[in-house]
């Protein structure tokens, strides 16, 4: 039978037809979770999706046409298009020729695919005569349906399609030295520390960006005004510093900082959590978390990062026989490439992005509130991309509220329902993932080794153990409950969360895989991590006292 | 007089063009203080010399000359084959050969201190083409070892040589190869070497091929042998496979047969440790030696102790793989993979 979620008309799960045709589905906690809204699945998500089969088609995948996905309350599930035997045989020369320059040289494919991209979104504002924020208002009618147009069909497409090409051949090269390394050494590299240590101490532009609004934050806690940040209201911090000569100084430098690097928002695609460039006040949440930080932490890790991931590398290429070694070089610096990637493209990819999607979804929202449309102008998120186009002119004509309203409220008991994580039969899951590696970035299944008595078994894990308070925070505005020294336990973490890395202890996620962003950070910072847990979130508690081993991949929970 | 015969302890690589590979190389190995059997060569001229002298050349000549006017076929190779074949086993060798090639056997048969001494008659090519000749086994007595010299020059017109130097445009009459003539091993087990795995190329590995009996079962690929691999690193034996043997060669009172392998024998490996270590370092001579990986034929004599019983037939550079780009290798991987 059809599972209707908000009219999404082909969207729904059918558990006769789509079990019949695919065997399992698997959900995407990472980026359905809160449950997602219609314009985020007609927006981001489609053209997420469909760079997926881009991806797929453009590499010649031998076993997979790309994603397809269906929804369950708004969770998203997906699985993979897999090819016949007749297909993979043709697809495989083709493939062969097309991920080898991905092998030879990461960077050399990436490096002008990220110039093109940060030039059509210069383009895209700068042709409409946009620079602030505010500049999107001067806009017509026509001016802003036509930017939102060009935004959901040609920047978000061309978007999707090079973010999938290159998430694509990155989880194949991983997936594959992951694949060698469990075979050479028998044990899990995902939650083996010296895998760890191989793929740690590089840098990314998220550290970079952070650095400088680091540097801000420190400024700010040295200055004469630091009091001002005490105060709990954003909104009236920033007022505050704009009372004085030297306030007014450094607001100057942090709204410079926002035009260049605030085009970022917490849930990237959703478009429904503001971007830093938006509303200053937000930002400074960030700033407060980064001012009591006495040191950068990713420049004090970096020097011991660098120096274990040579040594852990010199270790390991010894037990490599000699035969392979050649291989399993080749792939590690290619395995390197891609992880650092991973890291480094949301800046280039989802941030920006998310930010110009944010920014033209709330205009238009601001137009049908005010036109008397809708309600709330954040109720344009319960619309679908095609309504919206076809209300945009005459602004103000179309009673939207019926549309809203049901989804709404069905979007609001969604919140209350906990996904299952599989759909259909669970056993089949593995030979999926395997079929399309690329499935592993939001999908995670914990390794579970009963041996260890554990609480809770992570799917990947970065080293080092620690024992210390939890606290679980759900989503990155809450982010500024953290203390110093706390253990961070959150359903996934994504680039907004990295400010908080050089406070916290240790992490724990419920989502999250080798090639996920608590992993990866935790490793940069040099602080232990379980991620891909499934139930942290559930099963540990604010005040808790928990062991995180990231040697080992699991938590436990000391005192209940 | 002409020479024709050279002891292998006189001579070397630098004999090649005089000797064809095989001779030379088994000249090089005694030189270089492996144990090899006792034996001499004939020379390319003793082959050349006797289509000469006999008037075999012309003969020949006409034969395929006929055949190069017309559409090849295999079947023609076949027919002229036989013939050319018959005309030089008929032929009586000319004195001043024949008396170079006794006199030597009659010298081998002092120095082994053994009447009639079994031996192998093995061409010896100026290119190795593995497989093209015929080899002659537990050849006894001067008439034999005549009759199995020229047995050896006449597989040079085997239906497989000539379409082989038709394919390539070579000459077609003539292609003198030389012929080793050496003592034979009793062999209680024999196989190759390979100085590097011959299937990835990987030349941090030495692996051995071994059944009972004399190594012809194992070269021509008839059994399923034991296999040995040893790292060169250490020179221990990292891992053995036991083949099923089901068949092996064995001396006969004169030539060889093949016989079924006992079950008890097919049950337990062929070579000992030592054994294998033993024929490993000789291994890493000859490919130290002749600057290559090698493939080498080997043998261990019966009722002989170690270090001696270890005896090399034949060292040639061993073909490998073409090494694939790394890279490549990275693709085929994945391609497993997934």
């Amino acid at each position: 039978m059809l599972h209707p979620a908000y009219d999404l008309s082909f969207y729904e799960y059918d558990d006769d037809r789509d079990l019949k045709g695919y065997g399992v589905l698997l959900c995407d906690v990472v980026h359905g979770r809160p449950p997602m809204k219609p314009l985020y699945m007609g927006l981001g998500w489609y053209w997420y999706y469909h760079g997926t089969r881009y991806g797929a088609e453009m590499l010649s995948l031998p076993t997979t046409h790309g994603w397809d996905s269906r929804f369950v309350n708004g969770y998203p599930y997906i699985t993979t298009i897999r090819t016949t035997e007749e297909e993979k045989k043709a697809r495989e020369p083709i493939f062969r020729e097309k991920i080898k320059p991905f092998i030879e040289n990461f960077d050399a494919v990436w490096d002008p695919l990220k110039e093109d991209l940060l030039k059509t979104y210069k383009e895209a504002k700068e042709s409409r005569g946009l620079r602030e924020w505010q500049d999107i208002q001067k806009l017509s009618n026509v001016d802003l349906l036509s930017f939102f147009l060009d935004f959901a069909y040609i920047i978000n497409r061309k978007e999707g399609e090079v973010h999938f090409i290159m998430l694509i051949a990155s989880c194949y090269i991983a997936g594959l030295f992951q694949q060698m390394w469990r075979d050479l050494f028998g044990i899990e590299p995902s939650v083996d520390p010296a895998f760890s240590r191989a793929m740690g101490g590089f840098g990314n532009q998220i550290t970079e960006v952070t650095r400088i609004l680091w540097q801000l934050a420190r400024r700010a806690a040295a200055s004469d005004f630091r009091a001002v940040f005490e105060n709990e209201d954003n909104a009236q911090i920033l007022k505050d510093l704009a009372g004085t000569e030297s306030g007014r100084q450094w607001l100057h430098d942090y709204h410079a900082f926002l035009a260049e690097h605030g085009w970022r928002s917490d849930r990237m695609h959703a478009y429904d959590t503001p971007a830093l460039v938006e509303d200053p006040a937000y930002g400074i949440r960030e700033v407060k978390m980064l001012m009591p930080q006495e040191v950068f932490s990713w420049d004090v890790e970096l020097d011991r990062t660098i120096k274990e991931r040579e040594e852990a590398v010199r270790e390991v290429l010894g037990r490599v026989p000699e035969g392979q070694r050649g291989v399993f070089e080749v792939l590690l610096k290619a395995t390197q490439k891609a992880n650092y990637w991973i890291e480094d493209h949301t800046y280039y990819c989802d941030f920006y992005i998310g930010a110009l999607g944010r920014w033209i979804v709330t205009e238009l929202g601001r137009r049908f509130a005010a036109g008397g449309c809708i309600d709330d102008p954040e109720d344009i998120h319960f619309l679908h991309p095609n309504e919206i186009r076809k209300a945009a002119i005459p602004m103000g004509k179309i009673n939207l509220r019926p549309y809203v309203e049901r989804r709404k409220e069905a979007w609001e008991r969604n919140m209350t329902i906990e996904p299952a994580p599989v759909l259909g039969d669970g056993s089949q899951a593995q030979a999926v993932l395997r079929s399309d590696p690329t499935l592993s970035v939001s999908t995670q299944i914990p390794i579970v080794r009963e041996e260890l008595k554990a609480d809770l078994y992570g799917a990947a894990a970065a080293p080092g153990c620690v024992e210390g308070v939890a606290r679980v925070v759900m989503t990155a505005d809450r982010l500024t409950e953290m203390k110093p020294g706390e253990i961070l336990v959150a359903p996934g973490t994504t680039t907004t969360w990295t400010v908080v890395f050089g406070l916290i202890k240790g992490v724990v996620t419920d989502g999250g895989g080798a090639l996920s962003h608590p992993v990866i950070m935790a490793r940069q910072c040099g602080i232990p991590c379980v991620a891909g847990c499934l139930e942290a979130t559930a099963k540990i508690r604010t005040g808790q006292r928990i062991r995180v081993d990231g040697d080992r991949g699991v938590v436990y929970i000391m005192d209940r | 007089m002409k020479r024709y015969a050279y002891w292998l302890d006189e001579v070397g690589q630098g004999d090649l063009s005089l000797l064809g590979k095989k001779s030379a190389n088994l000249g090089e190995m005694t030189r270089i203080g492996l144990k090899v059997p006792r034996g001499f060569a004939i020379s390319l001229h003793a082959y050349e010399d006797f289509l000469k002298q006999t008037g075999l050349e012309g003969k020949i000549e006409k034969i395929v000359h006929c055949l190069e006017e017309e559409q090849q076929n295999i079947d023609q190779f076949i027919s002229i084959s036989e013939e050319i074949r018959y005309l030089i086993e008929s032929c009586e060798m000319p004195d001043n050969i024949s008396s170079d090639i006794v006199g030597h056997y009659r010298e081998l048969s002092r120095r082994c201190g053994v009447a009639d001494p079994a031996v192998s008659t093995r061409s010896s090519g100026p290119v190795s083409r593995p497989g093209q000749y015929e080899t002659c086994l537990n050849v006894i007595g001067e008439c034999d070892v005549l009759e199995k010299v020229k047995r050896v020059w006449a597989s040079s017109f085997n239906p497989r040589s000539l379409a082989f130097r038709a394919g390539n445009r070579l000459p077609l009459a003539s292609d003198p190869i030389g012929v080793a003539v050496i003592g034979m091993v009793n062999a209680r087990s024999a196989g190759v070497l390979f100085t590097a795995d011959p299937n990835t190329g990987d030349t941090s590995r030495i692996i051995v091929e071994a059944n009972w009996g004399l190594g012809e079962s194992v070269v021509s690929g008839e059994v399923t042998p034991d296999i040995y691999v040893l790292a060169k690193d250490g020179m221990k034996v990292a891992s053995r496979t036991l083949g099923r043997k089901s068949r092996c060669v064995s001396l006969r009172q004169v030539g060889v047969a093949e016989e079924d392998v006992p079950d008890d024998r097919r049950s337990v490996f062929c070579l000992s440790d030592a054994e294998l270590e033993s024929l490993a370092e000789a291994g890493l001579i000859l490919e130290k030696h002749f600057g290559a990986p090698q493939d080498v034929e080997w043998a261990i004599e019966e009722n002989t102790p170690l270090p001696q019983s270890v005896i090399i037939l034949q060292s040639r550079a061993a073909v490998l793989p073409a090494k694939k780009d790394t890279v490549d290798q990275v693709v085929d991987l994945m391609l497993k993979w997934l």
